[in-house]
């Protein structure tokens, strides 16, 4: 394996982000002032705290898309080396992917998939 | 050593422009110190940079806005200048254009915003409204000229302005960037305050 | 001259509510507030005295018109019975009245003021106010409260504030500001939002609050034609040619047949400038940009025809009072005769880009649905009200100009939901395009200007003129005492109903629809502010 390649990738990405952000701190004007602080609401001063209750629909929705993501990123390598992995592969496949369509078919009767 | 700055667009003419004496005044008045020359060339680069994407803040209170819109519409592509970014928030704009009449009980609203983005900021007074009231001066409810609350560079006058009169306009900010002094200039920074 | 009936103030409420039920008047269109003085030794016994409000009704079932007013004297607090429970619109004109006057309207949920800061001292629109002596420029943000007053009677016929809660203090509330892309001007909201859904909308107007109409009263009536075109930038033909109308009206001129040619013709082509731009800002603040660019590309060539005539590309001063200010330009009929093919020719891409599309079916569809009875308990006329299915269209209603002698349909909708809003828009671009062709071709010669007096008086009377603005019924209210300046000028907005009804509209929705609902309501907001 040819290493020298990744490693020259690795470092220039690096160092491009670092010098940038590095010589724009230098160079750039800096001035203080309160409302810089202050959170931007169109020109309005906010109202009460945002530390607030969550809406569980939020968390909901974000499990569920993590979850077939997830599911996502398993299925990609399988299909990259399918020919070799063969019948045994469908099959190791198919049952994880069986299990996650009862989960999907669960979220969707539960209602889960509807925003309220 | 003098570093002579002449505030020039590629495409128009010095002569045409109505206004130069002021931006040669100013030239005058930066020069006074003296310059290195290789600030100077670093200077004319990053200002040649700054000038040519200065993002406006989209505010638009009334009919200068339609205008202002049609100038990111296609006949009058703001693009060209690299002004299309327009941002919503204040915080990653670098102008602001003030199309429209500024009320009484807009006017802190307007202050808040302008405090809010970063420096290096500029201001445009666009329209009859903005630059002194316009129709509307002898209103209880109308702040006359939109330099009573911000500093403003350029003033375009109209009502509206043409869309050409807005790019006449934006140049001649473009010509100011340019002449700018930006090591030792712009590029101040304030001491940050104890109690922040 | 009308014929104004006055009303007792102790008697208000049961006379409205009987000429609500019996001969159904359900459509209030204007509420004007007004103040007649006080009382002077060379009054006679018919000289109206005090502040008071002048009332326009209409039935949309008889098509009857009716104009009341009412006044009181007691100038340190005066207080008038609300009419708030019967026209849902009252709400937001009541609280105008009282921020302009100071008159408290008794049984009003929420009396505050509308247009100016909550701590502007005094009433500018009285006549022995001077605004701009108490109130200096102030640089700090106002306290925002979220309290209000409820005005109720005491048995006893004395007033009690009761403070009525607007926002909890659970509640999390958000600024949708003035200076927000897709609010189309400084308008701002107060949301009270539970996690994606709205719970409540107060709507904050006055941030472009320019004293138009407290202006008027010390302009002559050449100037005050200056000001319209800059109220609702998209309908500047014809808010001029309003105020034209009622000036021209009271005054007895008959403009010649070329200039109602002319104006009608201007006022289609400013319709469809105006249909074309709400195409545009719609798509764009749903995200769909590329409408964006041809709508403006059509509208350039719109504005094109109207430089060569007019002068201007949106502020085109062309009206004046007995005909237009120059005749037109000897292109002008060619170049409309070459756009009205062309845009027929070109709306198909609209349509192929933005309305056939999934997700702009999916965000519009069944969204924001005002029902008619809604519509018309707030007035809202124009687009809105005729895609819920109210025929409200001034120039099938009140014809002016020479729409009498055209044939052309009045679109109707009866969903209501934002699609209808949308739809209605753009078929009357090819409705108000056939309109056009029917009357390039017969334009009479004839002068386009009468000759007025130098000076123009207008005979004592009250006045009335509407017309058919890009987004509902634009009516002009003139009160003249015969002097060289109007007396009372006021403007009936477009826009303030449709504002009053983004409340009812917008509960139980969330944030993306409320841009959806903002955008194809299509107020402009200084014709609500003024």
């Amino acid at each position: 394996m040819n290493f020298t390649l990744l490693v020259v990738v690795l470092l220039t990405a690096i160092a491009f982000v670092g010098v940038v952000v590095a010589l724009s701190r230098a160079i750039s004007p800096r001035s203080y002032n309160e409302q810089k602080f202050e959170a931007y609401e169109c020109g309005i001063p906010t109202r009460g705290k945002s530390w607030m209750q969550f809406r569980v629909g939020y968390y909901l929705f974000a499990i569920l898309f993590l979850m077939f993501d997830i599911e996502t990123v398993f299925l990609f390598p399988w299909a990259v080396t399918m020919h070799t992995l063969g019948i045994q592969g469908l099959l190791g496949i198919l049952f994880f992917f069986i299990i996650l369509c009862l989960g999907l078919a669960y979220a969707w009767r539960k209602g889960a998939l509807e925003w309220k | 050593m003098e570093v002579t700055k002449k505030p020039k667009i590629k495409s128009i003419p010095y002569e045409e422009f109505i206004d130069n004496e002021s931006l040669e005044k100013l030239v005058e008045e930066l020069n006074a110190g003296g310059a290195n020359v290789m600030v100077g060339v670093l200077d004319d680069l990053v200002n040649w940079g700054r000038s040519n994407s200065l993002w406006p803040l989209t505010f638009a209170t009334s009919c200068c806005g339609i205008e202002f819109m049609a100038l990111g519409a296609a006949r009058y592509d703001m693009a060209r200048f690299g002004f299309e970014v327009a941002r919503a928030s204040p915080r990653q704009a670098d102008m602001i254009m003030v199309c429209g009449t500024i009320t009484n009980k807009m006017a802190p609203v307007l202050k808040r915003l302008y405090d809010q983005m970063p420096d290096p900021k500029y201001v445009i007074a666009v329209g009859g409204c903005a630059v002194s009231g316009g129709p509307f001066k002898k209103s209880y409810h109308v702040v006359n000229g939109v330099d009573k609350i911000l500093p403003v560079d350029v003033y375009i006058p109209g009502c509206p302005p043409r869309p050409e009169a807005f790019y006449y306009g934006m140049m001649q900010l473009q010509r100011k960037v340019k002449i700018e002094k930006f090591f030792g200039g712009t590029n101040r920074k304030e001491k940050k305050p104890e109690n922040f | 001259m009308e014929n104004i009936l006055f009303i007792d103030p102790t008697t208000l409420h049961d006379e409205m509510l009987r000429l609500r039920n019996e001969k159904q008047m359900d459509f209030l269109e204007s509420l004007t507030g007004m103040d007649w003085g006080v009382a002077d030794e060379k009054d006679t016994p018919e000289t109206l005295r005090g502040l008071g409000v002048v009332y326009h009704l209409e039935s949309t079932v008889t098509g009857e018109r009716f104009t009341l007013r009412t006044a009181t004297t007691n100038r340190e607090k005066p207080e008038i019975p609300s009419v708030s429970d019967i026209w849902k619109i009252a709400d937001f004109y009541e609280r105008e009245v009282y921020d302009y006057y100071g008159i408290v309207f008794v049984g009003h949920p929420d009396m505050r003021r509308l247009f100016l800061r909550n701590d502007w001292s005094g009433y500018p629109m009285r006549k022995d106010n001077d605004p701009e002596k108490e109130n200096p420029l102030r640089m700090d943000n106002e306290e925002t409260f979220d309290t209000t007053k409820e005005i109720k009677l005491n048995p006893d016929g004395s007033i009690k504030n009761k403070e009525t809660l607007l926002f909890g203090d659970e509640e999390y509330v958000v600024n949708i500001g003035p200076q927000h892309p897709a609010t189309h001007g400084v308008m701002r909201f107060r949301v009270s939002l539970e996690g994606e859904m709205i719970r409540k909308i107060d709507a904050n107007c006055g941030y472009i609050h320019r004293g138009i109409e407290k202006m008027n009263e010390s302009l002559t009536y050449p100037q005050t034609l200056a000001l319209t075109d800059r109220l609702d930038y998209l309908g500047a033909h014809q808010n001029r040619h309003a105020l034209c109308m009622c000036i021209e009206k009271a005054m007895g001129v008959e403009v010649s047949e070329r200039v109602q040619y002319i104006r009608t013709i201007m006022d289609e082509l400013q319709r469809i400038d105006s249909h074309l731009l709400f195409y545009a800002c719609l798509a764009m603040d749903l995200g769909a940009l590329t409408a964006f660019f041809y709508g403006f590309r059509e509208r350039e060539m719109l504005l094109d025809i109207f430089e060569e005539t007019c002068g201007g590309r949106l502020i085109m001063n062309y009206n004046t009072i007995g005909g237009v200010q120059s005749d037109l330009h000897p292109n002008f009929v060619k170049r409309v005769k070459e756009f009205i093919p062309y845009m027929r020719n070109i709306i198909h891409e609209y349509h192929d880009i933005f309305t056939g599309n999934i997700i702009a079916q999916e965000r519009l569809k069944g969204v924001g649905v005002i029902s008619k009875e809604e519509a018309i308990s707030f007035g809202c006329t124009g687009g809105t009200g005729r895609a819920s299915g109210w025929a409200c269209d001034v120039r099938k209603r009140m014809p002016y100009g020479v729409y009498n002698k055209v044939d052309f349909k009045e679109i109707l909708y009866t969903e209501g939901d934002s699609f209808a809003r949308y739809m209605v828009r753009m078929d009357e671009i090819m409705e108000s395009l056939k309109i056009i062709e029917q009357l390039i071709d017969n334009i009479p010669e004839g002068s386009y200007q009468e000759k007025m007096k130098p000076i123009i008086r207008v005979p004592e009377g009250s006045y009335y003129a509407a017309v058919e603005g890009s987004r509902g019924e634009f009516g002009v209210f003139l009160e003249s005492h015969g002097d060289k300046t109007p007396y009372r000028l006021h403007y009936r907005s477009t826009g303030l109903p449709l504002v009053a009804a983004i409340d009812t509209v917008c509960r139980g929705t969330k944030i993306a629809d409320l841009i959806a609902i903002g955008g194809t309501l299509d107020y402009v907001v200084p014709d609500i502010d003024r």
